[in-house]
């Protein structure tokens, strides 16, 4: 029993820095925009928050630092596919090495340094010890059904679905899709970036380069085997993080578990998700994703 | 991949212009010279060995990716290099491309196994003093489980683990080792999940074979158990309380006798492996928590290592099947090293 609980400490540990991002990628493909940038955002914020937590001695403004500079490089991704109507793909892979050129540059007086990193809580009861953590942790959690309200019961979340859905009707229907994209953009910059601060503020402690190593694509996939419901987003991150935690438990008590079979695991429960949903009546992609709006003027 | 992007940050730590330097050494190292792991003690050497010859020039590169290793490396010896150091495993078939095409410049390659008439390798005999780290557990650990962290499973991996557990049980055979692999040199987050499994399977003292051990060291000091350090002895800032000794690999000694050589023209192309007895890897200071006692112990069985009077590897030694792998009367040595896929009787875990 208390190895299944620290199993699930430990999952939950661990799905708070893929919930971030895969957040932000629901908003941001609600409102019709792939963003493959996320793993840059999410390097972009483990360094810089690392680097300001390292120089202000505040692991607070670390994570406002990575939080503000998540928000404008994002912005920078949907100037470029809003305004300057460049292709989704190709602006988020230019994203992509952006942040990983960028956070590299930024952290490199940092590797192998040692930085104020967050404090840990507990919530009061038999198990605190085990499920003690930052509070970056618990805001990931409450963030998601919030992000589900936000989308799905206001009219903010209407008209950023249209967006997504049909731009055209949703311009004649008095809506801006430039202005919500951009602001879905900037949700979902700050959210990544916020992601990748957790890394090496929230769990590491430290910075490396590279560190996310490969969590912002996993979150792309989790957007998809989620459907674009940050509800189903927390179960996706759940069974992340739970994989990570659960093969090395399992190596741990001698039972052989490849690490690289369950690091494929995401990917393959997301094919799964698209083999079993993908040939559906009605598909729950927003319609627009990927295509560039021209405008209606 | 990721790394071309940033572009290459090649420091030249020149001498005054009008000195003309006695031989230009370059080295190129996969990650940061500040890791407090695998790079940093690459890079110390070098400084090392700009230090006891101060005539030596010396051209620096770091973040070099495998695929960009040929291109530095001409250009440093466009620059005048004579000697270099491609010091990261991935680049040996590269930079055996560029020494097939400057037979006048040496190449010395850490851990490889290719010899061409101007490339040789080096690397310390770690498994052997690694065993010292495991001498040190055994007697630190109240709990009888010690764990170990692997980023691959590699034979030096494996190898490093059954050395921590063979020293473990020599000072007490009641000890069990838990051998975690995280599928990446570097993975920061894995290694503090890793090091959160072992701490909750009991296990209260930690050894690794990582890049660099930052994250667990951190994660030990917040658990409040053991931690043994390698491959470089920077990593005990991170967690000075639980530290209890560790490794580095030290070769600016040998890279200033591998300089003299090249310049007096006596240099020839050969495997050198050497152990704690040649400073090739130095055993580091004891933590404040270390009693004497262990320390006494310790520095017992360090001395019969370097005289040779203590084989760390030798038979019977069974795996975790019961099959003898080295069978009594046989002694495994430095070049069997790459041999290990098999993990010793006591370790739980998978070698696979």
């Amino acid at each position: 029993m208390s190895w299944f609980l620290s199993w699930i400490s430990g999952a939950i540990l661990y799905a708070a820095p893929i919930l971030f991002p895969t957040l932000g990628e629901a908003v941001e493909q609600r409102a019709g925009m792939v963003n493959l940038g996320l793993e840059g955002l999410m390097l972009l914020g483990a360094s810089l928050g690392f680097a300001v937590s390292f120089g202000t001695k505040n692991p607070w403004l670390g994570v406002l630092a990575a939080a503000g500079a998540g928000l404008l490089a994002n912005l920078i991704y949907a100037w470029l596919v809003v305004h300057r109507r460049a292709h989704q793909l190709a602006a988020g892979l230019a994203l992509m090495f952006f942040g990983i050129g960028m956070s590299a540059l930024i952290g490199k007086p940092y590797v192998g340094q040692m930085a104020p990193v967050l404090p840990k809580y507990a919530p009061t009861g038999p198990q605190s010890l085990l499920f003690r953590y930052d509070p970056l942790v618990y805001v990931a959690f409450l963030l998601a059904p919030l992000f589900w309200f936000l989308l799905f019961r206001t009219r903010f979340g209407l008209r950023l679905r249209a967006v997504g859905e049909n731009p055209a009707i949703a311009y004649a229907a008095g809506v801006s899709p430039s202005l919500i994209r951009y602001i879905a953009a900037a949700l979902a910059g700050t959210l990544a970036a916020v992601g990748g601060a957790h890394l090496s503020l929230g769990i590491t402690g430290t910075w490396s380069e590279g560190m996310t190593a490969g969590r912002g694509f996993i979150a792309i996939a989790l957007v998809i085997f989620s459907r674009w419901n940050p509800l189903r987003a927390i179960v996706g991150a759940l069974i992340f993080g739970g994989a990570v935690v659960l093969q090395l438990q399992l190596q741990a008590r001698g039972i052989g578990v490849s690490p690289f079979f369950l690091d494929m695991l995401p990917y393959v429960l997301t094919v799964l998700v698209l083999l079993v949903w993908g040939r559906g009546v009605r598909h729950v992609a927003p319609a627009s994703l990927g295509r560039v709006y021209f405008g209606t003027e | 991949m990721k790394r071309a992007v940033l572009g290459l940050v090649v420091l030249v730590f020149g001498l005054v212009a009008a000195a003309e330097p006695c031989l230009i050494v370059g080295m190129i190292i996969g990650g940061t010279k500040d890791d407090a792991g695998y790079n940093q003690s690459q890079y110390e050497a070098l400084m090392a060995l700009k230090e006891k010859m101060p005539c030596v020039e010396i051209l620096f590169a770091e973040n070099v990716p495998a695929g960009e290793a040929e291109a530095v490396l001409e250009s440093m010896i466009l620059q005048g290099a004579k000697l270099l150091f491609p010091a990261g495993f991935a680049y040996m078939f590269p930079a055996l491309n560029v020494a097939k095409r400057h037979p006048d410049v040496i190449f010395m390659h850490p851990g490889g196994y290719m010899l061409a008439d101007n490339f040789g390798t080096y690397f310390s005999n770690v498994q052997f003093a690694y065993y010292l780290l495991g001498v040190a557990a055994g007697l630190m650990t109240k709990t009888n489980k010690l764990g170990f962290i692997g980023g691959m499973p590699t034979a030096f991996v494996l190898g490093n683990c059954n050395a921590f557990h063979l020293g473990a049980r020599a000072v007490n055979p009641n000890v069990t080792t838990y051998f975690v692999v995280t599928g990446a040199w570097v993975d920061r987050a894995k290694e503090v999940a890793a090091a959160q499994a072992l701490i909750q399977q009991g296990c209260d003292v930690i050894g690794s074979h990582l890049d660099s051990p930052i994250a667990l060291a951190q994660t030990c000091c917040e658990a409040g158990v053991f931690y043994v350090g390698y491959p470089s002895l920077a990593v005990q800032k991170f967690c000075p309380e639980y530290w209890i000794t560790g490794l580095g690999l030290s070769w600016g000694d040998f890279f200033v006798e591998v300089a003299q050589q090249v310049l007096a023209g006596t240099w020839k192309p050969e495997h050198v492996r050497r152990g704690l007895e040649a400073g090739f890897i130095t055993l580091g200071e004891f933590g404040p928590k270390v009693p004497e006692e262990v320390k006494k112990v310790v520095l017992e069985f360090k001395e019969k290592l370097v005289s040779g009077e203590l084989q760390p590897f030798a038979g019977p030694i069974r795996d975790q099947e019961g099959n003898v792998r080295i069978p009594e009367g046989t002694a495994w040595g430095p070049l069997d090293m790459g041999k290990f896929d098999w993990l010793a009787e006591g370790v739980v875990g998978s070698p696979k």
